[in-house]
């Protein structure tokens, strides 16, 4: 009895290391069968982190990769913030705008942004432009969609209540229709974050010489696995901890209805 | 896990409108206007010369390069069609297979705790990685082939799969499942009559959520590494220098994209809301 209670409060701690254990002994025996640097082993990839780290690799260190990388997204991503939630609350808010604007929307929307890529390459050439295009093209719709979702949800009955009260429009509209899109916005900011990421990824990937995604492609033409792999955990590790930060700075900023996000 | 799940159950698409009274033909009409004047801009700003013919051409030229691109295999080795039905099988494919093990893994890791704890941290630890990533490892392993293309579609689709499936069997009412359990039901029928559908809403979220995802990891793949598909045909638009190619490249990839979420959405209608409620 006393066993297996102490095996059902052990479990939750016990089940989660035997499962990582065992995924890295099948990867560390599979390397084994395979061999070489086909499937790298577990230590492998250590060591050439360790390695990667003290050299530099296409003139940059690993860390001016990540500077590199980081700065398009950051840059892509307030461009987008800027331009989008404003075009997509007001779209929200004036249905005549909303008409206007959505048939041209509604025709670019669908397109994935990474099929920007190449007409990106065309209109900038292969500098910064397009890949901080192409996350923009990612954050924008994204920012937009969600910041005209959340206008929509807005509870009619605070509008007219406030309309009742004797707001003008543009109290109506700051006080009260923006305030309670939120939420939305905020489930939206996440979406963006990580969408530009994947973009800026694929954007190095296609053509760049610095980035995160330009390690993974030297990887790939050097025919070398551990450093690939190397570059998808840093790839992971920094998305992770930017979705983390930005989950810390949403709870700063709109602390009500937490229950949304 | 538990922020993810949160995140899923927000709505990606809006709904219709809440404030809106009746669309009236006013409005259409303003909307029709507004594209018309948006493709005339458009013609007139390549006609006049302001950006050259080697950056944007003009709708009226699209229109010609779609036309002829319909029967004409030059300059990138095939025709749209050719392109369009190798980029849909892939992308079916991938997605077919995510969905055939994502849900089925993300019901049973909902509804049985030993398995989420056990699936849970290794999904973490990869769920961060973009499935674009996995490209140049997925290159290396497989070639630049089938395989390799349908394996990271099959990776961008599976998660969303994984992760609405899990979601939506864990908000199965306690009272349902409980209700069963009183009524002598075992544990297996408790899963699939009562988890199961009351799950199945869910489920579509984020099958559509994945058909996304696999759509967008296509044109990833195919730009790095095809000899046909859509992601390949804007790929030779770009180094033959042709716009047009690109622009009725990109659109085709979108048009195709909206047609399959309107197909999916028509399975869910058919399936998932007319008996069902959320529960």
């Amino acid at each position: 009895m006393i066993a297996s209670e102490f095996f059902k409060k052990g479990s939750k701690l016990f089940l989660p290391l035997l499962s990582v254990a065992v995924c890295l002994s099948i990867w560390e025996v599979l390397h084994l069968i395979i061999g070489g640097d086909f499937l790298p082993s577990p230590y492998q990839v250590f060591k050439e982190a360790l390695r990667m780290f003290s050299v530099k690799i296409g003139g940059n260190t690993v860390w001016m990769h990540i500077f590199y990388s980081l700065r398009r997204v950051v840059i892509a991503y307030l461009l987008g913030a800027a331009t989008g939630l404003p075009l997509g609350m007001y779209m929200g808010w004036n249905r005549t705008f909303d008409k206007v604007v959505k048939p041209v929307f509604e025709v670019l929307r669908p397109i994935p942004p990474i099929a920007w890529i190449p007409i990106a390459i065309l209109w900038l050439g292969i500098g910064e432009g397009p890949k901080i295009f192409i996350c923009y093209v990612g954050a924008f719709v994204i920012f937009v969609l969600n910041a005209y979702t959340g206008m929509r949800y807005t509870d009619p009955l605070l509008i007219a209540a406030a309309r009742t009260y004797g707001a003008s429009r543009r109290q109506q509209l700051f006080n009260v229709a923006i305030p309670a899109s939120l939420p939305s916005v905020f489930a939206g900011v996440q979406n963006a974050l990580s969408m530009s990421w994947m973009c800026v990824l694929a954007a190095e990937l296609v053509g760049a010489r610095e980035g995160v995604g330009y390690l993974i492609i030297q990887g790939m033409d050097m025919y070398k696995p551990p450093m690939i792999m190397v570059g998808m955990i840093i790839i992971g590790i920094i998305g992770a901890s930017l979705a983390v930060t930005l989950r810390w700075f949403e709870r700063l900023v709109c602390p009500w209805r937490r229950d949304l996000t | 896990m538990e922020n993810v799940c949160k995140q899923a159950l927000i709505p990606r698409t809006p709904t219709p409108y809440v404030l809106q009274l009746k669309a009236s033909a006013a409005d259409n009409t303003i909307s029709l206007i507004s594209f018309i004047v948006f493709l005339i801009a458009w013609e007139l700003i390549c006609r006049l010369g302001i950006v050259g013919p080697y950056q944007l051409v003009p709708p009226s030229q699209l229109v010609s390069t779609f036309i002829i691109k319909l029967t004409e295999a030059n300059p990138d080795g095939g025709t749209l069609f050719e392109h369009t039905e190798t980029s849909l099988l892939l992308a079916l494919t991938g997605f077919g297979a995510a969905v055939v093990i994502g849900v089925p893994l993300g019901l049973l890791m909902g509804w049985y705790k030993p398995l989420d704890l056990m699936v849970t941290p290794v999904f973490d630890a990869i769920r961060p990685i973009p499935p674009i990533a996995w490209i140049p490892l997925a290159i290396i392993w497989l070639g630049i082939g089938l395989p390799a293309k349908a394996f990271i579609i099959w990776l961008a689709a599976f998660v969303p799969c994984v992760i609405n499936s899990y979601t939506g069997i864990k908000l199965t009412n306690p009272v349902l499942t409980r209700v069963a359990e009183i009524y002598g039901a075992s544990r297996w029928e408790t899963f699939y009559k009562i988890g199961v559908p009351s799950a199945i809403p869910m489920v579509f979220t984020g099958l559509k959520l994945s058909l996304n995802a696999s759509w967008t990891t296509l044109v990833a793949a195919e730009l790095l590494a095809a000899s046909q598909g859509l992601g390949y045909l804007i790929q030779m638009g770009r180094r033959l220098s042709r716009p047009d190619i690109i622009i009725v490249g990109m659109l085709t990839i979108g048009l195709t994209g909206a047609l399959m979420s309107w197909g999916l959405n028509l399975i869910e209608a058919r399936f998932a809301s007319s008996k069902r409620v959320r529960l």
